[in-house]
């Protein structure tokens, strides 16, 4: 992937439709791909549900925080009364085991913290990732050699390992989601910091930034100005590719308990806690297990499709936004 | 107990499983015996009976063990002075005698205690068991090399606050005297009515000087008991013991070693036992677990099956899971605040958190509802099954908080179904409909330990459990509520700070009875008295339910562990 990030062009460079402006091109070449469309459309339906949590769960009737006892089988471990877990005109996809509060409501708050979380460790690493590899890229011998050593240690340090260590000993005060997301944000910059750096570096040497530069421009005047337009292509589709990595790690820490707290329901935590129910009450583990398929599953279908729509060589072979049926037409 | 250390308290706690551990499924109530524990013939001798356990028997000193009664394997090789006895419920959680001939004499103030050992007793390589030998065992429980154990006997024994041990002091103890062969005589430094309790722990197991190898004397303990050593793999992963020839039945009335050998196997998965012990297959046919319990979902799936139900044991041991607050931390120094949330919580959700009403039973008294234990029964602020908010809210305002109450809970972080976020979350739930706002604080297990245990950094409202060192009020209500035991620096479990005259009054007199069944009551009384003061809500006391494998027979649980026996299980 990253060898395609690098021969990658950015569209302001990409000369080969003239008149077409970058935007319109990338809509066009991602249009084009069907797969990614679906995804685009079951990313967006989900955000939405994300978005609309209180409206749904209002709908429903339900909250994701109030306990039923008369729902579940007390004296038989709690499970759930009723076929299917409970499933019900009031519980439209049952209730948790013991507890007997509701799976939708539970389910859609968690899509909150899931891409909530994922989303916003994704802005972290993209703003330390840019300042980074740009600073790097720019920078003299020194500043250069400093940035990367300090960017191969971050790559080098084990994510879940990290996360660990640092949630356990931030005070519990500290509002959860947001230390999740800045967690993530903090520990993973380091590739997308070295994918910004090599791009940094060939950009340098083209004739329009050398030319700003020979104009006097100051570093920063110059990575604003002309490089960071040129950086988008790449940092977005690996952006786009970060998310679900993102939502996963989220998952996985508080499946181990360090993400967010109870009660705010997490798909993480509601896997971790249906991991002994596979057999009595499967459909409280298919549920979270089935969402984070599907949203990790669409995410990166659509971080594909961003990639192919960006990249023009991968765009020639979907002959699209290259001119060149335009060419054939003619 | 006036310096328990932490470590020694959790290994107390870990002692709990372990003796949990120490006993296997089995069935409860006697009605269920008959269908399950072989109709169709009588326990015969013979056989293997394998072992499935999670946690390894890795300390298998009986100076190091904590035990409640000798534990369950360990029992089968070390014999102690008195034991627990081997009957079902009730009846079980009587002090009996076992090298002993009796439960031991008291002076007439309970500080000196005589015991006359059996005649003809003998080790596995048949030398005769003698009582130099169990002072000997005791003294060596001493040495900071072997510790590990309850610390009951340096706290009560004469001199034993300063003792080495016998590797660094060859002097020993002179608060034991061996007078013959036969006799032992303990001088206590005061009144301890409950001895012949405490004298069931493995720390009163004869241990012979000659064979004594230190640390290493785990790898091959020499048994007293019906069975012996003869592997001991992977420090106690995995254990093969098989009748000692020199065991005679006539001299032990209580281990019933119906089966010629003993087959250990442990580090394995909770669930792959339990899974393993269903399908009861092969060796597994033959099989109980010492330490693994049927989990709510586990329990869901055995319930809608008639033939495994009918394989399951059920178990009471003394144990109370409550709420306790720390009377200094504002709100908590106001009794109408703890009396709310006394009056808040709903123990139905508590319990279905806990594992459901099959393994959770609601708790409104500390002591667990034992009659060993003098259970009283009472509940000062009824909830009823659900709570009562109403009542709850009445309180506050009368404390003046109007408009509710914002209050941090904190718990374990450990998936145990005892202190663990599930039974904090419902709380929470509870208490939201009294109008008090809880904020979570989960804590990994040992921060979580080592918090609640410091007077420095106690929590003011947090989860905790507290479990019988044997089934009598007194390891259960000392440690907590005796206010010359609250720990300034180091480990205190006087967490409510309370330090009534009358009541620590009321402990030394009940410590001075010896007649156990007039001090049960008292201390069921004490409890009574000392709960109107609303320090903890106790919340359930856990049930035990284990699975066993279909060729076991003659299951045993006494209340004293609430598991089964292993030395009562045969397999033919």
């Amino acid at each position: 992937m990253s060898e395609a990030l690098v021969a990658s062009q950015a569209p302001g460079t990409d000369s080969s439709v003239p008149g077409a402006s970058g935007a319109r091109q990338f809509w066009r070449r991602l249009r084009a791909q069907r797969a990614a469309l679906v995804a685009a459309g079951v990313v967006a339906l989900l955000v939405l549900i994300a978005l609309a949590a209180p409206l749904l769960t209002a709908i429903e009737g339900q909250d994701p925080t109030t306990y039923h006892p008369s729902l579940v089988d007390s004296a038989r471990g709690g499970v759930p009364v009723g076929p299917l877990g409970g499933i019900g005109g009031d519980h439209w996809l049952g209730v948790e085991p013991q507890t007997g509060r509701d799976l939708f409501a539970r389910l859609v708050y968690g899509a909150r913290v899931s891409l909530g979380v994922a989303l916003a460790a994704t802005l972290v690493q993209v703003l330390i990732g840019i300042v980074v590899g740009v600073a790097a890229g720019l920078g003299n011998r020194w500043v250069d050699q400093l940035l990367s050593r300090a960017t191969d240690v971050i790559v080098a340090m084990p994510l879940m390992i990290m996360s660990l260590a640092l949630l356990a000993i931030v005070p519990s005060s500290f509002p959860r989601p947001v230390l999740v997301a800045l967690i993530i944000g903090l520990v993973a910059w380091g590739s997308i910091a070295k994918i910004v750096r090599a791009h940094t570096l060939t950009l340098k040497e083209l004739d329009y930034v050398a030319a700003a530069r020979l104009s006097g421009w100051g570093a920063w005047r110059v990575a604003r100005r002309e490089l960071l337009p040129a950086l988008a292509a790449p940092v977005i589709t690996y952006a786009a590719l970060l998310v679900p990595t993102n939502i996963t790690v989220e998952a996985a820490l508080s499946f181990l308990g360090v993400g967010v707290k109870p009660p705010t329901p997490s798909w993480g935590q509601m896997l971790t806690a249906a991991d002994i129910w596979y057999q009595a009450a499967p459909q409280y583990l298919l549920l979270p297990a089935g969402a984070l398929f599907v949203t990790v599953l669409a995410l990166t279908v659509l971080g594909d499709g961003v990639r192919t729509a960006l990249d023009p060589r991968a765009a020639s072979r979907l002959r699209i936004g290259t001119g060149r049926r335009r060419e054939a037409k003619a | 107990m006036r310096h328990p250390s932490v470590i020694a308290r959790r290994v107390a706690a870990a002692s709990v499983s372990l003796v949990v551990a120490a006993g296997a499924a089995a069935c409860g109530p006697k009605d269920n015996d008959a269908s399950s524990a072989g109709a169709d013939s009588k326990p015969q001798k013979g056989g293997t009976l394998t072992v499935l356990n999670a946690n390894p028997q890795e300390d298998f000193d009986p100076a190091r063990l904590y035990t409640s009664g000798g534990g369950n394997v360990p029992s089968l090789v070390f014999r102690t002075l008195t034991t627990r006895n081997r009957e079902n419920g009730a009846a079980g959680a009587q002090v009996v005698p076992d090298l002993a001939t009796d439960t031991g004499r008291p002076s007439k103030n309970a500080t000196v205690w005589t015991y006359t050992l059996k005649k003809g007793l003998k080790y596995e390589d048949g030398t005769p068991i003698t009582s130099a030998d169990i002072k000997y065992g005791i003294e060596r429980s001493f040495a900071a090399e072997l510790s590990g154990g309850a610390p009951y006997l340096r706290d009560w024994l004469i001199g034993g606050a300063d003792y080495q041990g016998p590797y660094k002091d060859k002097k020993g103890l002179d608060s034991i005297e061996t007078p013959d062969d036969l006799t032992i005589v303990f001088h206590l430094n005061k009144p301890e009515g409950e001895f012949p309790y405490l004298a069931t722990q493995t720390q009163f197991t004869p241990v012979p000087k000659a064979k004594d190898t230190g640390t290493k004397y785990e790898e091959h303990p020499v048994s007293s008991g019906p069975y012996k050593v003869v592997k001991n793999e992977n420090d106690g992963e995995r254990l093969v013991l098989e009748r000692n020839t020199h065991w005679s039945a006539s001299t032990d009335a209580e281990r019933k070693a119906y089966p010629d050998k003993i087959d250990v196997r442990s580090g394995l998965d909770s669930s792959v036992i339990n899974q393993r012990l269903s399908a009861s297959q092969g060796a597994d046919a033959a099989a109980v677990t010492t330490d693994t319990n049927l989990g709510p979902a586990e329990l869901a799936k055995v319930s809608g099956d008639k033939a495994l139900a009918a394989r399951v044991g059920t178990g009471h041991f003394g144990y109370t899971n409550y709420l306790a607050f720390n009377p200094k931390v504002k709100p908590f120094d106001n009794p109408k605040v703890r009396q709310a949330i006394s009056y808040a919580v709903d123990r139905t959700s508590v319990i279905n958190a806990a594992g459901g009403s099959s393994l959770a039973e609601p708790a409104t008294t500390y002591l667990p509802d034992q009659k060993s234990f003098g259970y009283t029964p009472y509940d000062h602020f009824p909830a009823g099954k659900s709570g009562n908010p109403a009542k709850a809210k009445e309180l506050l305002k009368e404390a003046g908080y109007k408009n509710g109450l914002s209050i941090t809970l904190t718990h374990s972080n450990s998936k145990d179904f005892e202190t663990s976020p599930e039974i904090a979350t419902a709380l929470q739930d509870a208490l939201k409909k009294a109008g008090i706002t809880v904020k979570l604080q989960g804590l990994e297990d040992n921060d979580y330990s080592d918090k609640i245990h410091s007077a420095k950094t106690e929590p003011g409202l947090f989860l905790a459990h507290w479990g019988a060192d044997w089934p009598s009020g007194g390891p259960f209500l000392a440690p907590i509520f005796d206010g010359r035991q609250i720990v300034k620096d180091g480990a205190n479990f006087n967490t409510g700070f309370l330090d009534d005259k009358s009541v620590n009054a009321e402990i030394d007199a009940i410590n001075k009875l010896t007649d156990l069944d007039q001090a049960a009551q008292r201390w069921g009384a004490l409890d009574k008295k000392i709960g109107e003061q609303a320090l903890t809500v106790p919340l359930f006391h856990p049930v035990y339910k284990r699975l066993y494998g279909k060729d076991v027979k003659n299951i045993v649980i006494s209340d004293w562990t609430g598991v089964l026996d292993i030395s009562q299980v045969a397999v033919k």
